[in-house]
């Protein structure tokens, strides 16, 4: 079973935290995770080849709206407008900014 | 004789000795009896379900009787069945707000006979007593109407479509976008715009159980519908046929992909009983859906017979769990829709709604 989100706060603007099912916790700024939306504007479909240049997003990027999609992503209507991201839980899982998460990535969940 | 005096708390004691079988945990701590009166040596109280159709209704009341039968002092139980569904589905402003769960009745490729079984199952939930609401979304074929015996259009009141009631069933179609033999030629945009339109701008009301007949394979509606929804979960409907199976897995998967609990398969064509001599024929191999679920660990519903007769009924636009309902088939469909009652209550048992909590930063 992959690990499943068992609470969402959006922390005003700025962050966004996830409580996993597992026990772990993640906690995304915005401008991290407009850098990796995965929508058709931003990742070429057919090669996967990266179309956003993520030094046109600011650092203090703005989160305005998060809704649930479904039962496994998150919508993301970010400050400059861009709202056509599908965040599925899997990649947030999987892009999780924590140290442990980055200095192991055998405990990632691809 | 000085009569003992029976206890509320006794009561319950001894009624915590009734578990259900498919949530395992005991009636009492699960909250299903309700309205405990106790009158001398008479006790009466309600076991109130999760689901009208539920499977083991009446073992529950028969151990609940024993039980309480048994206490010292007590010489009537006087048991009501109720049910109250449940939902996992969080706040809703929509149209949509009055239904508790929303289940997906999917296939991997056409002709496996999954409108008639979304037909008879969501006809079956109402037998049993349940409020059911069925969207026939198949932009391809849409058949629901004929087999619900009321093709035709659907009147708009206050800017919301009405659904169509049939055989205890609140109804809405794709086919109703189009009348008669006109096709449904639809790019992606349209097909998209009207499902989300079917959900939310038709006046389901008050639904216990929302059935969506959905086109087979993995296209634009499917998309639509795990985006636009919370599901309870999906069916998946197959033949016993290896071909059939196989595709139907891809939906199973991207249905799993999505995160869409999946409720169960229901292996329809099963086999035929011959007219003639009463013999069974597996026609399509027999077998391939339940082995297909034991290995991904998925409920296996019941399989349906190939018989000449549902397929008479659903064309005169009478379900044959109506239509007749003593007969072999009708029985079976009645079994699979209490079997999946059960496997909607574990589902809403054991799962919790998503919200996004604000706080500031």
């Amino acid at each position: 079973m992959k690990p499943h989100p068992s609470g969402i706060r959006k922390l005003g603007n700025k962050r966004l935290e996830l409580l996993w099912n597992d026990g772990h916790e993640s906690v995304y700024s915005f401008g991290l995770l407009r850098r990796n939306c995965q929508c058709a504007m931003c990742v070429d479909e057919r090669s996967g080849e990266v179309i956003l240049d993520p030094k046109t997003v600011a650092e203090d990027m703005e989160g305005l709206k998060v809704d649930v999609v479904g039962n496994y992503a998150l919508g993301i209507t970010f400050g400059d407008g861009h709202s056509t991201g599908i965040f599925t839980f899997d990649h947030l899982r999987k892009t999780c900014p924590c140290g442990e998460c980055k200095e192991a990535p055998l405990s990632r969940v691809d | 004789m000085p009569a003992t005096n029976v206890e509320e708390s006794q009561v319950l004691e001894a009624l915590k000795s009734v578990e259900d079988p498919d949530l395992h945990r005991d009636i009492v701590s699960l909250g299903f009896i309700k309205n405990l009166r106790i009158c001398e040596g008479t006790v009466a109280f309600d076991i109130n379900l999760t689901t009208p159709a539920c499977p083991v209704k009446e073992l529950l009341e028969k151990q609940a009787r024993r039980a309480v039968a048994a206490l010292p002092g007590v010489e009537q139980v006087n048991i009501t069945m109720k049910a109250e569904v449940k939902t996992a589905r969080g706040p809703d402003t929509s149209a949509l707000k009055g239904v508790k769960n929303i289940v997906a009745v999917g296939s991997g490729k056409g002709g496996v006979g999954k409108s008639t079984v979304a037909a008879n199952l969501a006809v079956a939930f109402a037998l049993e007593g349940a409020k059911v609401g069925l969207l026939d979304a198949d932009i391809y074929g849409p058949s629901i109407p004929i087999m619900m015996g009321a093709p035709g259009e659907t009147p708009i009141r206050d800017n919301l479509i009405q659904p169509k009631v049939a055989h205890g069933v609140k109804f809405m179609s794709m086919g109703f976008f189009a009348q008669g033999d006109q096709p449904l030629i639809w790019r992606g945009p349209m097909a998209h715009r009207a499902v989300e339109q079917c959900l939310t701008d038709v006046e389901w009301g008050d639904l216990d159980y929302l059935f969506v007949d959905l086109p087979p394979g993995t296209g634009d509606v499917h998309l639509t519908l795990v985006q636009t929804v919370s599901l309870t979960g999906a069916v998946i409907v197959s033949t016993p046929q290896d071909v059939g199976l196989t595709i139907s897995m891809k939906t199973l998967r991207m249905l799993q992909e999505t995160k869409v609990k999946i409720l169960g398969i229901v292996e329809n064509m099963s086999y035929h009983l011959c007219s003639h001599c009463g013999e069974r024929e597996n026609i399509f191999g027999h077998g391939g859906a339940k082995e297909a679920a034991k290995k991904m660990d998925i409920p296996f519903l019941g399989e349906i017979p190939l018989d000449t007769e549902i397929r008479k009924n659903a064309d005169m636009g009478v379900p044959i769990v109506i239509g007749q309902p003593d007969s072999a088939p009708a029985k079976t469909y009645r079994e699979i829709a209490r079997a999946l009652a059960a496997q909607i209550s574990i589902a809403n048992f054991n799962s919790t709604k998503l919200e996004v909590v604000e706080e500031p930063a």
